[in-house]
This record gives C-alpha cells, sequence and structure tokens, in this order.
C-alpha cells in the first residue's frame, strides 16, 4: 500500500480530534501521568481553572499519528517537536494541520500545528514539525 | 531579584537513571494507541507489522517519550509518578514549553527502557508582558537492555513569575 507522494507544498491531511475527559483519563492511564491538573475539579478549582487540562504531550502523539495516517506503513517518524501556546481543555476540538516544507531523498520535512475550533478558536501548539523517513 | 539563585545554577548538569522493572510489553502499547484514538495496525497485528520490515509489533513513536512507565518512583502530592527534579522556585506557576524529539529505531513490546535525563540549563528570561521567568531546559536518552539507543526527548518546562510587572502587590 503506497499512499501520496508529498512534494513540496502539499498539505498534510488535517486530523481532527474532539477530547473528552473520558479521553484524557485512558491517557494518564495509558502514560502513567496522574498528575491532578487532567482529572480532579477540587484540585482545579483551588488554582482557578474551571475545566481540566488536556496533558500537552497527548499532541505529539496526535501530530505523529496525522503523518503516519497520510504517509502509511512505510512512513517512519524521526524527528517530532512542538512548542506549546494555550492550554487545550477538556471537551475541546482540535485540528492537527501541516504542510510539507523540504523533501531530500527520502527524508520528507514537515511544519506543523494544533488549533482549536469550535467556539474559542485559538493556536495551540507551534510551531511544530517533523521529518519523516520514507523507508524503503 | 534574580530567579537565578546559586542553588538552582548549581543543579545544571545533573543526571538521573531509571530503568524500568518490566519489558514495555504489548498491551502498554495497545492501551496508549487505544487512548490516543490511533488505530495503525503496526501497533497491534504482528503479520502486519512484519509485512513492513518490523519484527512484529512496535510502539507508536512517542509513546517511549510520553510514558512514565520506566520511573517507577511514587505519585507527589499532585498525583504525578515521573521524573522530576524537584526545583524549589518559589512565586511561580510551572508551564510546559515543548518537546523535540529524535527516534533513533521502533521500540518494541520486548524493549526494557532505561531513560537517563540530565539537567541541561536553567536559564533566566521575560515574558512578552514582562514578567520575569526561568526556562528550564531536561533531556532524555532512552536506550534498551542492550544499551542501543531509542529516542531522545529534549523538553522545556518554565517557571513564570507571579508578580506583574509595576505591580504593587
Amino acid at each position: 500500500m503506497i499512499r501520496a507522494e508529498p512534494t513540496v507544498g502539499a498539505e498534510v491531511p488535517p486530523l481532527t480530534r474532539t477530547i473528552t475527559l473520558t479521553d484524557m483519563v485512558a491517557y494518564a492511564g495509558a502514560t502513567w501521568d496522574w498528575h491532578r491538573l487532567h482529572y480532579d475539579p477540587d484540585w482545579l478549582l483551588a488554582r482557578g481553572l474551571t475545566q481540566p487540562v488536556v496533558d500537552g504531550q497527548v499532541f505529539g502523539a496526535l501530530l505523529a499519528e496525522a503523518l503516519q495516517d497520510w504517509l502509511g506503513p512505510r512512513a517512519a517518524l524521526r524527528r517530532l517537536h512542538f512548542r506549546f501556546r494555550e492550554l487545550v481543555l477538556a471537551g475541546e476540538t482540535v485540528r492537527c494541520g501541516g504542510r510539507v516544507t523540504r523533501v531530500a531523498g527520502r527524508l520528507v520535512t514537515v511544519e506543523q500545528q494544533v488549533e482549536v475550533v469550535g467556539d474559542r478558536p485559538r493556536i495551540a501548539v507551534a510551531p511544530a514539525g517533523a521529518v519523516v523517513e520514507l523507508r524503503t | 531579584m534574580t530567579m537565578l539563585t546559586e542553588e538552582l545554577r548549581a543543579r545544571i548538569g545533573e543526571e538521573r537513571v531509571y530503568t524500568a522493572p518490566e519489558e514495555l510489553g504489548r498491551a502498554s502499547i495497545r492501551y496508549f494507541a487505544r487512548a490516543v484514538g490511533d488505530d495503525n495496525r503496526l501497533y497491534t497485528d504482528d503479520g502486519y507489522a512484519r509485512q513492513w520490515g518490523y519484527e512484529g509489533v512496535i510502539a507508536p513513536p512517542t509513546l517511549v517519550c510520553e510514558t512514565n512507565q520506566y520511573a517507577d518512583v511514587p505519585r507527589d502530592g499532585d498525583g504525578y509518578a515521573g521524573h522530576r527534579w524537584d526545583l524549589h522556585v518559589p512565586g511561580t506557576r510551572q508551564v510546559r514549553g515543548g518537546n523535540s524529539y529524535e527516534f533513533h529505531r521502533a521500540v518494541r513490546p520486548g524493549d526494557v527502557v532505561t531513560a537517563t535525563w540530565v539537567l541541561v540549563d536553567i536559564a533566566e528570561r521575560s515574558t512578552r508582558d514582562g514578567r520575569a521567568m526561568l526556562v528550564v531546559t531536561s533531556r532524555a536518552q532512552y536506550t534498551d537492555q542492550a544499551g542501543e539507543l531509542l529516542a531522545t526527548n529534549e523538553e522545556q518546562v518554565i517557571y513564570v513569575s507571579l508578580d506583574v510587572p509595576g505591580g504593587d502587590r
């Protein structure tokens, strides 16, 4: 199964995900990260927060998934970087998008970002990006 | 007043090493993939993974950098049970800056991960609105039981001053 041949300027098909509190609890369990910031109403209230905060590292997983889904099983992620700009709260919907900025042999470089869509749209993660190797 | 005290500066270069008490395991891989909603068969189907040149199922690439499985440390008061430096920076709140990962080979269920964390740097900066902050840069290197490099993770955590510039607190 060979998928899209990435060229400079090509858009990474966006990956859109609504992150519910249930998803956050599942992620906390899967990563052995039980920080109360991600689920505990009393802890949040004491710190002036109204909603559980999504663990930022999950965006790394989603940025990786967007690329792997697009480029298929021959693709192997070599590098991934991301900077956090805004908190994302339980129940919000994010869209991970990107575009190819360089293709050099088997290595594809992409710029990516995570934006929150919905009532309070904003960029949550940027700059971000990756280098993917298309294995032969 | 400088936030970067001599006590903090002396911590730069510190190292912590954690070795997981067990193999990563197929269940951890499937759990992570399911938790993030990733149905890629490379993570659950040995036959499919072999078709694509792997020895069997592999872990989603970022799992090794995101899990605290290797740390095996008690929870702190916030419920956190991963690596931490326990830096004391009074009058600040802590926020994540970002991460930069490098993946050297696909992680497999049989890998027993050792994470070696180094406190690379602590630098004083200011936010766009003029508040002081400390940027703490750490680097983790993940290796398997044979010492082979799996991945690296450079992470920035930021301690932002609660003092508002020009405020009369």
